[in-house]
């Protein structure tokens, strides 16, 4: 458990916008959590619960595919909605990470906006420099 | 030429790494695509029916969490070799284009593991955008 602790810490100390860190298990089911101090959760926990396990029988079922068909090794699964995106990745064979970052537009937007750009590199090297030491 | 044929051509030309883009209404059924000449199918279409109905899937939930977080923009599944975006078109309709995701190749000085190649959203949906704006 401490190697998942040690992740969501330093995921929250990398990027000021993630609002919420959760690893879960296979069924969805909350092992650890991190939530910013400053922000309130913007979706209720039901719903989060109910994506958690949404995306974990997703990701049971893209690394399947991932064995049948030639696609490699699965990443990562990013949902962009206007004020949020959501995250989640397979941290090991048994756990998910679900993040999610505020994706609210940068005041100073004067073209349409899309939402923030996420480093993706940098929190897949997080999670891969933790698994390696750990 | 319709709309959505359009909305193919442009992405096909926009973006010379999406391999396949399609259309799909909210049965999953295919209702037009465009595949890269001289690129093979990674994937045989079964599997691709089958992604596509768990990304409906995934759509249709997420219109539970709209009175909280706005709506649903895109989604990208990333795997080593390949990315799979998909883009909500209203009325169930949804875009769906696999991307080659291949590492470049590494630089003289860099050594550092690779996560893939950075999908530009931004233009692929202005370009979902300017099209629907068409009359």
């Amino acid at each position: 458990m401490a190697r998942y602790e040690k992740v969501l810490n330093m995921l929250m100390d990398f990027d000021e916008n993630i609002r919420l860190a959760i690893i879960s298990d296979t069924d969805g089911k909350i092992l650890v959590s991190s939530k910013r101090d400053s922000v309130n959760l913007q979706v209720p926990i039901a719903e989060t619960k109910r994506a958690l396990k949404r995306e974990s029988d997703d990701w049971i079922d893209r690394c399947k595919s991932a064995d049948r068909v030639p696609l490699g090794e699965p990443l990562y699964h990013i949902t962009s909605f206007d004020k949020s995106k959501r995250i989640t990745l397979p941290i090991d064979a048994f756990h998910m990470l679900f993040i999610s970052i505020d994706n609210t537009p940068m005041k100073n937007t004067k073209k349409k906006s899309y939402g923030r750009m996420v480093e993706m590199g940098k929190l897949l090297s997080i999670v891969d420099f933790v698994n390696t030491f750990e | 030429m319709d709309k959505d044929e359009k909305m193919l051509h442009m992405l096909m030309d926009f973006d010379p790494t999406i391999r396949f883009a399609a259309i799909v209404d909210k049965t999953g059924t295919i209702e037009i695509y465009s595949q890269r000449d001289g690129l093979k199918n990674l994937v045989p279409f079964d599997e691709t029916k089958q992604t596509l109905k768990r990304a409906l899937h995934a759509w249709d939930e997420n219109t539970r969490v709209k009175s909280f977080i706005g709506n649903g923009k895109y989604s990208i599944a990333s795997y080593k070799k390949i990315k799979r975006i998909t883009v909500p078109l209203g009325s169930g309709r949804m875009l769906f284009c696999t991307l080659n995701n291949e590492p470049m190749k590494k630089g003289i000085f860099s050594n550092k593991k690779s996560y893939g190649h950075l999908a530009d959203m931004g233009k692929i949906l202005s370009i979902v955008d300017f099209i629907k704006e068409q009359k």
